[in-house]
């Protein structure tokens, strides 16, 4: 008998909202956005793809193509890798904008990831981006306020209210009726949405993960259609007019998903201040001065081993050798300048996620934040996608310097040669014996571990929500 | 005088006092926001130049004995100036590196290099004024006008007013003033704020800064006008004005957005990089004799420097180094010439919709847009190529190095643009929008 009225309090909601016509013109206009977001999405995935794959290839043959030379040289000409979009960034571009395209990959040197679609672009991106995530995360809350923010206050104006209790609903079923109401008229959007995504899907490269992970962002947006909803119904119960309750639930909407987030953003920056590039790169520098510079002649630690490398050898002069001495030398220097620059990344690394964990920790104030967070990091266009794209990168670049090394301490003589000699080289046949670049993207349980927190806030929130509404159940105005 | 009586009653409701402090403190706010951002900058910068002299010390003492050697490794910086106005508008300073450091080698291998930067706190965006301006001041304006008809007429005042009546109308417009005197002074108080906070001189970029911005409040007084002029209730209005804020602050700008980028992709960017990297790299492969004849080629004045019998000489690694740039030369101006194509259709599209050309106006007149990007990087280029020029000649020559006064290359050297303001392009296609609506209200009123 309970849970009945519950469904006939929501589908009668139901009926009363889809008998506006302007829902209707809405929703139209919200699955216009979404079918506009998602095809463009993936034309612009489809074009990336094939330039990137396309480049990728040409770098990969222009590799193998190398004619015999020294290894020093090949270590030099190193790689170029190019960061592959997401599958899911046909639905949720996340930071894919932001983030770099293209690194190249030389010995000594760790380069920048650079032609960000940002740095490529006028002011206009800074407005924002129009994906279906988008419209999920900004629209379809203001939707769902727009939808419900009579719900109760309008009985209560017109006397429906008073009738409905005094019949013996319980205010709790009529306050969860709406909810769900309110909802199920949100899921026409939402789930063809999904559906939708999926069927986009269908052209996109992606692998079985990819499934499991629009499950996991679908139920985001399930339990932040629900929170939405009852936020609205919240507000409804408590104004005394349905005028106060729509301008209330628009200035909520707008402190949620505009002001905050660039206010949480500036607090983080604030907070946590990150070093400009110069002095991060300075700071490297002044390490590999005091640790070890393989390029200053007199440098203590290079003389050092040097030395013992002779002694240990019983040699007089590196010359005498069986190795290559300066293959030898050259990879003692890439592994220490390696280790110094991933010291001081990983530094800055944590700064960067102390000021994204304020946006999470801030999730438990505005939902929104939790959401965009999830759903960035379920269609992996998030900073840790990004990060972990940037480990293989460098992880790659170190693999091919000391292969270089490798084969020049094996295979190139130590006898100096004369200045007008040609330079020592190995046959071509080495080049293809090292890997391409192959990105992995992260594992499925890799980002639930990472998300525990923003999974939680939004579980607070539910929760919360809940609570608030069976607290309004109790305390109702009924005129 | 009843528009004293007015002024009362728009102060006594508490949404005016409150909702102007909220946006003086905000306003504030994000002037400091700014300051802080230049503050930044500006450090930048000045490590930079300390750095400069720390380096070419550092190795020049390294005792390099060739000129060859030592250029291989030093680093000149050349820095995008950054304008006070920079501080109202940070537009896409934050995405790009204002400060590049280049070596005389191959130029386009560096000269994209990014900026470290925190992808997710740039796609936030920033609280700066522009942001307050653009997207807060016209909610501003909607909350102080929606109801300012429907709310006499639901409080009963106006039953029986007729709206068409002189009278009413007189009282209408004065209320429309009251609030618009209210804001643009509020706005006009943060401008006036500005200059010390930020230390802005007051020149024509900034009052274009200043019109540009009353011209773009009085647009949204004059679209809620136009909404409050159809007479429908205060809730019907809030929406439709909510719709028109959202469509010309979110939904717009991102259509257009996509589309533009999808229109103009820039697959030059790759091609760019491996280009570059073939370009210099084959050419340790090739005859030295061809490389040579394109390096003289482009640079006949140095035919005279002959390229000795030994297998390595610095003549050659930096004719190699050239051609790096020479080879990638037409796709790097291949993607200039996209990047403008991008800013020019911004700009165009634009013109007719008011926040896309307040925000485009901004960075243009701070120098933060697009445009500045692509001329700061040209700039680099003619910087690249001077230092070039000066030192290639010492190089050939085999000078030695000390006779070489290091301390003039201890400045760091800038890039400054001041653009003249183009009034016509700034203010009209506002100023047409105004007209537009402004006569479709007096159609409106008088039918």
């Amino acid at each position: 008998m309970n849970s009945t009225n519950i469904f006939l309090i929501a589908r009668q909601t139901r009926k009363q909202i889809l008998q506006q016509k302007a829902v209707w013109v809405l929703m139209f206009l919200l699955a216009a956005i979404i079918g506009y977001a998602g095809i463009t999405g993936l034309l612009q995935y489809k074009k990336a793809e094939a330039t990137r794959i396309g480049y990728q290839q040409i770098v990969r043959k222009n590799w193998e193509n190398n004619p015999d030379k020294h290894p020093h040289r090949m270590a030099h000409y190193g790689s170029i890798a190019f960061r592959p979009k997401s599958a899911l960034s046909v639905f949720d571009y996340g930071l894919e904008s932001y983030t770099g395209n293209a690194v190249f990959l030389e010995a000594h040197k760790q380069n920048t990831t650079n032609f960000s679609e940002a740095s490529l672009s006028s002011t206009m991106l800074r407005f924002g981006e129009m994906s279906i995530a988008m419209v999920l995360q900004l629209l379809l809350p203001l939707f769902i306020f727009f939808i419900g923010f009579n719900c109760i206050s309008q009985d209560r104006e017109n006397g429906t209210l008073k009738i409905l209790i005094s019949q013996g609903l319980h205010p709790l079923h009529l306050l969860a009726g709406r909810i769900l109401g309110i909802a199920t008229v949100a899921a026409l959007v939402l789930i063809p949405a999904f559906l939708f995504t999926m069927a986009l899907q269908l052209f996109v490269a992606s692998n079985s993960a990819v499934w499991l992970q629009l499950i996991m962002a679908f139920l985001i947006y399930t339990a932040g259609v629900l929170l939405y909803s009852g936020i609205a119904v919240l507000v409804s119960a408590w104004s005394n007019t349905s005028k106060l309750s729509l301008v209330l639930l628009m200035g909520i909407w707008l402190l949620m998903m505009i002001v905050l987030p660039r206010g949480t953003q500036t607090l983080a920056n604030t907070i946590y201040q990150t070093p400009s590039k110069i002095a991060f790169e300075n700071g490297i520098d002044e390490d590999i001065i005091k640790e070890g510079d393989s390029h200053n002649p007199d440098d203590q630690h290079y003389k050092g081993l040097k030395d013992s490398v002779l002694k240990a050898n019983h040699a007089e002069s590196v010359e005498q050798l069986d190795f290559n001495y300066s293959g030898f030398q050259m990879a003692e220097a890439e592994k220490m300048s390696a280790q110094i620059y991933d010291r001081h990344l990983q530094r800055l690394i944590q700064i960067y996620k102390k000021q994204n964990r304020l946006q999470v920790y801030a999730a438990f104030i505005n939902p929104y934040l939790g959401i965009k967070q999830l759903s960035m990091a379920f269609s992996q266009t998030d900073f840790n996608t990004y990060t972990h794209f940037q480990q293989q990168t460098e992880g790659y670049r170190y693999a091919l310097a000391q292969a270089m090394n490798e084969l020049q301490i094996k295979l190139i003589p130590n006898k100096k040669l004369a200045a007008t000699d040609k330079n020592y080289s190995i046959d071509k046949k080495y080049w293809a014996g090292f890997h391409d670049f192959q990105y992995k993207a992260p594992s499925f349980q890799s980002i639930l571990q990472q998300e525990l927190l923003a999974i939680s806030s939004l579980v607070f929130w539910v929760l919360l929500v809940g609570a608030l509404i069976l607290f309004t159940s109790k305390k109702i105005n009924v005129i | 005088m009843p528009n004293r009586l007015l002024i009362k009653q728009f102060l006594r409701s508490g949404i005016a006092i409150a909702g102007i402090s909220l946006f003086l403190l905000t306003g504030i706010i994000s002037l400091f926001i700014g300051k802080s951002y230049l503050v930044k900058q500006r450090e930048k910068i000045e490590t930079t130049a300390a750095y400069q002299q720390q380096h070419i010390e550092r190795n020049v003492q390294y005792g390099h004995s060739e000129m060859g050697l030592l250029l291989y490794y030093l680093r000149f910086a050349y820095v995008n100036s950054i304008n006070p106005l920079n501080g109202l508008s940070i537009g896409q300073r934050d995405v790009n590196l204002g400060i590049q450091q280049v070596t005389i080698r191959n130029l386009i291998e560096k000269k994209y290099d990014s900026d470290l930067n925190n992808p997710a706190s740039l796609v936030m965006g920033n609280l700066d004024f522009s942001f307050v301006l653009i997207y807060l001041f016209p909610l501003l304006i909607i909350t102080f006008t929606y109801n300012l008809l429907s709310e006499e007429k639901e409080e009963g005042t106006w039953r029986l007013i007729n709206i068409q009546s002189n009278a009413a109308k007189k009282v209408l417009l004065q209320k429309w003033w009251i609030r618009f005197a209210f804001v643009t002074g509020t706005l006009l108080l943060l401008y006036l704020l500005a200059i010390p906070i930020l230390s802005i001189p007051i020149n024509a970029s900034y009052l274009a800064m200043i019109a540009e911005g009353v011209l773009y409040i009085l647009f949204w007084f004059i679209a809620c006008a136009m909404v409050v002029g159809w007479q429908k209730n205060s809730a019907t209005n809030a929406v439709s004005l909510l719709s028109i804020w959202l469509l010309l602050t979110i939904v717009a700008p991102a259509v257009i957005n996509s589309l533009i980028t999808t229109k103009y992709p820039v697959p030059e960017a790759m091609a760019t990089v491996v280009a570059n990297r073939e370009g210099y790299h084959d050419k340790w492969d090739r005859p030295k004799e061809e490389t040579m004849g394109r390096f003289y080629a482009h640079y006949p004045q140095f035919q005279q420097y002959r390229l000795p019998a030994e297998d390595f000489n610095w003549l050659w690694y930096y004719a190699m180094q050239q051609m790096g740039d020479d080879d990638a030369a037409e796709h790097s101006v291949a993607m200039r010439n996209k990047l403008l194509l991008r800013e020019k259709l911004s700009n165009t599209v634009g013109y007719f919709i008011p926040t896309l050309h307040t925000q485009l106006q901004y960075s243009l007149l701070a120098q933060s847009g697009l445009k500045n990007q692509v001329q700061f990087l040209d700039s680099t280029t003619a910087f690249h190529e001077k230092k070039r020029l000066y030192f290639y000649p010492k190089i050939f020559e085999k000078l030695p190095v000390l006779q070489e006064d290091w301390r003039k290359h201890y400045a760091v050297e800038y890039f400054k643009s001041e653009p003249p303001v183009n009034w016509i392009k700034l203010l009209l296609p506002l100023l047409l929008i105004i007209i537009l609506f402004t006569t479709a209200i007096l159609y409106n009123l008088k039918t």
